[in-house]
């Protein structure tokens, strides 16, 4: 059950604020102890729910977020921004809060920007292609590279 | 999982790094599996996806094959 509150609250203050809360903000906002709130971190990792920095209760990605920049920019029409982890989480950027708005990438071969952008719930016409280096049952093996 | 120009590109910067061919699939396909996979993300009743949901999802869009098998 705390679970279920725990990953609420840190995404919901991720959107909202653009940088995931600490395991202590949480506790205090949900009224928990410190302790509590950073097995519940450690549980939604394990989970595969959410990524912690190497050796700490930092979250590194809430995917499809990420704390840290990336290449992929997401920009909804509105005017808010995050980083997706990879193309699919900056499409799920946009998916998961319900936006119109755009990924800005570029090819990692010439470097040339691309602009993906969803416009009515639905993808833009765009001339790329996306590719995935590690087969689907490998993903979590390391997720940082997929 | 990165985007790219177009395959040329995919596999000049695949080689130059000795990686093996991936997949290679549409924006489209991308979106509609980044659009089912995160869409109730924010929702307190959403489930981790089981490998038979996900299986099923990859096969909807068009994602077959041994590439995209999530188990043996």
């Amino acid at each position: 059950m705390n679970d279920t509150r725990v990953r609420l609250h840190l995404y919901e203050r991720f959107v909202a604020d653009g940088r995931p809360p600490t395991a202590a903000e949480t506790a205090e906002a949900l009224g928990l102890p410190t302790e509590e709130a950073e097995a519940a971190y450690r549980r939604l990792e394990e989970g595969h729910v959410i990524v912690l920095a190497p050796g700490s209760t930092d979250v590194w990605m809430a995917n499809p977020l990420s704390t840290v920049p990336t290449p992929f920019r997401v920009i909804t029409d509105d005017g808010r921004s995050w980083w997706g982890n990879c193309v699919w989480d900056g499409f799920g950027v946009l998916a998961m809060v319900g936006a119109d708005g755009l990924v800005s990438a570029s090819c990692p071969d010439c470097g040339e920007p691309l602009e993906l952008r969803v416009s009515g719930g639905e993808l833009e016409p765009v001339d790329a292609v996306v590719h995935f280096a590690v087969p689907a049952a490998r993903w979590w093996d390391n997720i940082g590279f997929t | 999982m990165l985007a790219f120009r177009s395959e040329e590109h995919v596999q000049r910067w695949r080689e130059q790094r000795c990686l093996a061919p991936g997949a290679v699939f549409s924006p489209e396909q991308m979106w509609r599996l980044a659009h089912e996979w995160y869409r109730d993300r924010l929702s307190p009743d959403w489930q981790r996806k089981t490998p038979e949901e996900a299986q099923a999802l990859f096969e909807e869009i068009g994602l077959t094959g041994p590439f995209w098998r999530l188990r043996p």
